[in-house]
């Protein structure tokens, strides 16, 4: 017998277990050769064993208010005792309804096909994951979060700067991170670095330790320590180092950094390369790569109502209205976007088709706004009044992505090229062809006085004209692209961002660059050459001698950098002796703060959302500033 | 067993990195700073020094300083630890879920640091007074509310005796919102306070009550319409309870319901409990960033290996990585550290119900529910109830004919460890 009603869904055993636990449980444990052959559970890794008394707190809480114990007089619902063996017949009539048409509590799934609905994520408390991760998803979305999820990072130096780097990628989930290290624990590292145990961690492999500790943090990345030199990694496996997302390198050597950003800008599809260098009070972080794009900018400005364009439903909706004979409610309730766009259509016929452009004129047609007021308090005209900048601001592409459209890799597109050149390029010929002249129309609207019904309907309203124009863009592709990939370069299409970098090193092989870096940016390009000189100093000893040098011979290494003639800066010397008082101190706020400042640009780079650096970025905890270089 | 945990506190090494700006001046460190041992031992044996919040700065500020080499640290910390703090709070994992923030984390940092000693206290900053807070040479907070703040801020500043320097405690400050944050440094009286930047804030996001009830257009509105009007009509006096997710359930779904009749899109269990919760975007790197600068200032103003921060620093890391770092400057009027009443000009037929509307609305106040009185006599009283009852009449008359002009009126509500004077004239 068939049961179409669904109330005779019922569960003689349920198991709590997450799948993926078990099925790797029974296919990588039981195992006869290992200590899980035996029936140990404890050795499988697998599995997290709880002892039953707090096993037996874990309580899940009823998600439907009804008797669950004893002996029930009938089945909870509209749901008669029928008999077979014809099938069960669906009752009708109010509150007979099995399968909840309104989302409420058990309607989340869909019976027939045991699946979650599409809408499940947003429907019902979220999973323990979502709920961990809740407070990073406001900001890069699920879409950030599966970016970070699918990367893998290579950090190169278990010190104190690289462990708190790591630390904030691995809380926030991270797919994969290895540390290459070569050392063992000494007492220094044991004292400075948060992801040692101090004593007890000296001696010990620092990569394997500090990935230890590292990987408590959160049970979904994978750790793994390479005991392995990077001279050695460089000199025999150095395809290795291309298969991460990016590479971050704290404190190398200069030769050893030189050969690693060479190696890195060979290839424009090998990773990024974040150097990472810091003495004392004074740090330096620079991103190496050829090209960065990013649809997902999230500007502080929303993309333009094209007020002074205004599509024409709009332009019709708001010329047909009769504003004289409306209700008086009616009246205070019009959204300022019909305002201004019938006011201004008014306008430019007194005006042979011009917005107003003088201060007087402006001036006057915010006057004719409040004239139209039936009474005194409509705040909608208020509002209007005060958004009237819309209908003189005009509503062209930005000059940032005009310059855009000029570039090669956008004017000369082939198939193979990314998807952000062919979404721009069809940008540049949507915004040239299409008689507005404008950006793609979004259907976001914000927030202003108006009732439900005038707010919504212009909101439609919108909706159907970005949906068109939308259509139109997409026409004008030349490959396919994810539609959601779409909405997101549409919605943001005033805010895109091209950066392009440079290698590792290119401005201290560029005396000329430098000079001018002595104008514009002293007191950064004086940490900067302090650090710079520092490297170089250490790379000329001897290894495994004491690093003390002086401020003379830092001095006539940052000088050498510059074409002769050319001073050092005048903040030079304050930057120097800074170095030379700690030349080797990984201090534990200094590392700290890297740790903070280079998560939050690796975070950018993966997630392709905001903006990362494209230079150096100079930190000084002595004035407690940054600076970009 | 106590022998041998002071064996390996301090193993020869241990704070070779710290050592190196302790044992030398910078060119830009202050004459005065004695290197050397005096310092060191100031540091690692006498300073004591207080952590407000044990959360997402907390954490981090705490692991700081005990890496520094403070080692008396106290933390006061009301919360226990919720799974969504596992994201940034590094020092909590699953397992700890429910219990103190304040307790686990100080068990942490002991275990991971040898010899560094944190004193937790799971409870509320007013639970402690004056005679506890003279105790500490620092006050570091990591907090998420405004109210916290300005409770810790009055108080210390309150505490400054001219008579006696040690009763000075400088406050650090940290705050932090998705990539941005702001760190800076308090020396109560003498530099701007807490309360002299409060214009500085964000007004918050309140929509007005007539388009919850009748026009609502975002998911926001149906929301709030759920929260602030549905629940209690069905609920009556029962306290809603933002963790709950029973609760945050049946809101999303009483605002699905309404989003659904007017035809808005948009209502979702995150944006519900986003807006009920009123959840602000936190990740652990930039808490790294603000904690590790308050912890900077706290180490360079007790040993003095380096000027202090004078004394905001901000950051922005969405678009780059920008900051400013500036002086704030200290306001006269400021009602915690000025001295000088705040001028307020009102029109002669503004009655007392509607001063307090104003003063409720005012951006560098930031007050609910002001109780209000002149030196002499009783104005308006929230409570207790009989007062608020006597004082009712009050209400519709107007200022002026209560307060000359000139006239002095103290301001004072629950949620504010002081009184605000004001100085109140008529606009002719």
């Amino acid at each position: 017998m068939r049961d179409p009603t669904g109330f005779s869904w019922h569960a003689d055993f349920q198991n709590g277990w997450d799948t993926e636990a078990l099925q790797n449980a029974i296919d990588k444990c039981n195992n006869p050769s290992d200590p899980t052959g035996s029936g140990i559970t404890e050795a499988c890794s697998f599995l997290t064993v709880s002892n039953a008394t707090a096993a037996s707190q874990c309580k899940i809480s009823p998600q439907v208010d009804e008797v669950i114990d004893g002996q029930m007089g009938k089945l909870p619902g509209c749901n008669p005792l029928q008999t077979g063996p014809q099938d069960a017949i669906v009752q009708s009539g109010q509150g007979c309804s099995a399968i909840p048409s309104d989302g409420s509590e058990s309607g989340d799934y869909d019976r027939n096909s045991d699946r979650p609905k599409v809408d499940q994520l947003d429907r019902s408390a979220p999973d323990s994951k979502t709920r961990r991760y809740d407070r990073q998803l406001r900001l890069w979305a699920a879409s950030g979060q599966s970016a970070l999820e699918s990367s893998r990072i290579l950090v190169i130096s278990g010190t104190a700067t690289s462990t708190s780097i790591l630390k904030n990628l691995v809380l926030p989930g991270i797919g994969h991170f290895t540390i290459l290290d070569s050392l063992k624990v000494t007492p220094e590292d044991a004292g400075n670095n948060f992801f040692l145990e101090g004593p007890s961690s000296i001696g010990k492999s620092r990569a394997e330790e500090t990935v230890r500790l590292l990987g408590e943090l959160n049970d979904g990345v994978e750790g793994k320590a390479d005991l392995r030199s990077l001279k050695e990694v460089l000199d025999s496996d150095k395809e290795w180092i291309s298969e991460f997302t990016i590479v971050i390198a704290h404190n190398l050597e200069a030769g050893l950094l030189e050969r690693l950003s060479t190696l890195l800008w060979e290839d424009e599809s090998y990773p990024p390369l974040v150097v990472v260098r810091s003495a004392g009070f004074l740090a330096e972080v620079y991103i190496q790569y050829h090209e960065h794009t990013v649809i997902e900018s999230h500007p502080e400005t929303a993309q333009s109502l094209q007020i002074d364009k205004p599509f024409p439903a709009l332009l019709e909706y708001a010329m047909g209205l009769d504003f004289e004979n409306m209700d008086v409610t009616d009246h205070g309730h019009v959204p300022y976007v019909i305002v201004l766009v019938r006011l201004l259509e008014e306008w430019k016929k007194t005006h042979s088709g011009s917005p107003p452009s003088t201060y007087p004129e402006k001036q006057e047609f915010k006057k004719t706004i409040l004239a139209m007021r039936k009474k005194a308090d409509e705040e909608n005209f208020e509002e209007a009044e005060a958004q009237a900048y819309r209908v003189w601001t005009p509503s062209n592409v930005p000059l940032e992505i005009r310059d855009l459209f000029k570039d090669p890799k956008v004017t000369s597109l082939s198939p193979s090229s990314p998807p952000f050149f062919h979404l721009v390029n069809a940008l540049a010929k949507f915004t040239e062809e299409q008689p507005s002249h404008t950006l793609p129309l979004t259907s976001t609207l914000p927030d202003m006085k108006a009732n439900t019904e005038s707010y919504i309907h212009l909101q439609k309203m919108y909706k159907k004209r970005a949906e068109e124009e939308k259509a139109i863009f997409k026409s004008y592709l030349q490959v396919p692209v994810d539609n959601d990939m779409v909405d997101a370069f549409i919605k943001n299409s005033h805010a895109l961002k091209l950066l392009r970098g440079k290698k590792w090193g290119t401005l201290d092989a560029d005396p000329q660059a430098l000079a001018s870096a002595i104008e514009t940016s002293p007191k950064q390009l004086s940490a900067h050459l302090a650090l710079t000189a520092l490297a170089a100093f250490a790379s000329k000893q001897q290894p495994n001698t004491p690093l003390s040098p002086t401020e003379e011979e830092l001095t006539a290494e940052a000088q050498s950098l510059l074409p002769s003639g050319v001073d050092l800066p005048d903040d030079f010397p304050a930057a120097v002796g800074e170095v030379v008082r700690s030349p080797t101190a990984d201090l534990p706020n200094t590392a700290a703060l890297l740790g903070g400042i280079v998560a939050q640009e690796v975070i950018k780079m993966i997630t392709k959302q905001y903006i990362p650096i494209n230079g150096s970025c100079i930190i000084d905890l002595i004035e407690t500033s940054t600076g970009m270089l | 067993m106590a022998t041998q945990v002071s064996e390996t506190q301090d193993w020869p090494g241990r704070y070779y990195h710290i050592d190196q700006v302790l044992n030398t001046p910078g060119p830009r460190t202050d004459p005065d700073f004695l290197a050397g041992d005096g310092v060191k031992n100031f540091l690692r044996n006498q300073a004591k020094i207080l952590v407000i919040g044990a959360g997402g700065l907390g954490c981090e500020i705490l692991a700081n300083l005990a890496l520094t080499g403070f080692k008396d640290i106290h933390v006061i910390d009301m919360d226990t630890i919720d799974i969504s703090n596992l994201n940034r709070q590094f020092l909590f994992r699953p397992k700890d879920v429910g219990k103190p923030k304040a307790t686990v984390a100080a068990e942490f940092i002991m275990k991971r640091v040898p010899g560094v000693t944190v004193t937790p206290y799971f409870g509320k900053i007013q639970d402690k007074d004056e005679d506890y807070y003279l105790q500490f040479n620092l006050v570091i907070c990591g907090l998420d509310s405004v109210e916290a703040r300005r409770w810790m801020n009055a108080t210390l500043v309150n505490m400054v005796d001219p008579e006696n320097p040690e009763s000075l405690k400088p406050m650090i400050d940290g705050g932090t919102e998705g990539f941005k944050g702001q760190a800076r440094v308090i020396l109560p009286t003498i530099t701007s306070c807490y309360e002299c930047s409060l214009d500085m804030l964000n007004k918050p996001t309140a929509f007005p009550i007539c388009t919850i009830a009748n026009t609502p257009r975002l998911p926001e509105h149906c929301i709030e319409w759920a929260s602030v009007l549905e629940w209690p009509r069905v609920y009556g006096d029962k306290k809603m309870d933002t963790d709950d997710p029973e609760h945050i359930g049946w809101l999303y779904k009483v605002a699905a319901a309404r989003a659904a009749e007017f035809k808005i899109e948009g209502v979702t269990w995150s944006l519900t409990q986003g807006v009920v919760k009123n959840i602000i975007p936190a990740i652990a790197s930039t808490n790294a960033i603000i904690a590790a600068a308050c912890c900077n200032e706290a180490f360079k103003i007790a040993t003095s290996s380096a000027a202090y921060l004078n004394n905001y620093f901000m950051l922005i890391g969405t678009d780059g990585v920008y900051s400013y770092t500036f002086e704030h400057e200290k306001r006269d009027d400021c009602p915690v550290c000025g001295g000088q009443a705040l001028e307020m000009t009102l029109k002669p037929e503004t009655t007392v119900e509607q001063l307090i509307e104003i003063l409720v609305e005012k951006q560098d106040i930031q007050i609910k529910k002001p109780s209000l009185s002149t030196p002499t006599k009783q104005i308006y009283f929230q409570a207790p109830p009989q007062l608020e009852k006597a004082t009712r009449g009050n209400l519709e008359k107007k200022v002026s004919e209560l307060v000359p002009p000139g006239g002095e009126m103290i301001v004072t509500a629950t949620t504010l460890p002081f009184s605000l004077s004001l100085r109140i004239s008529y606009a002719t």
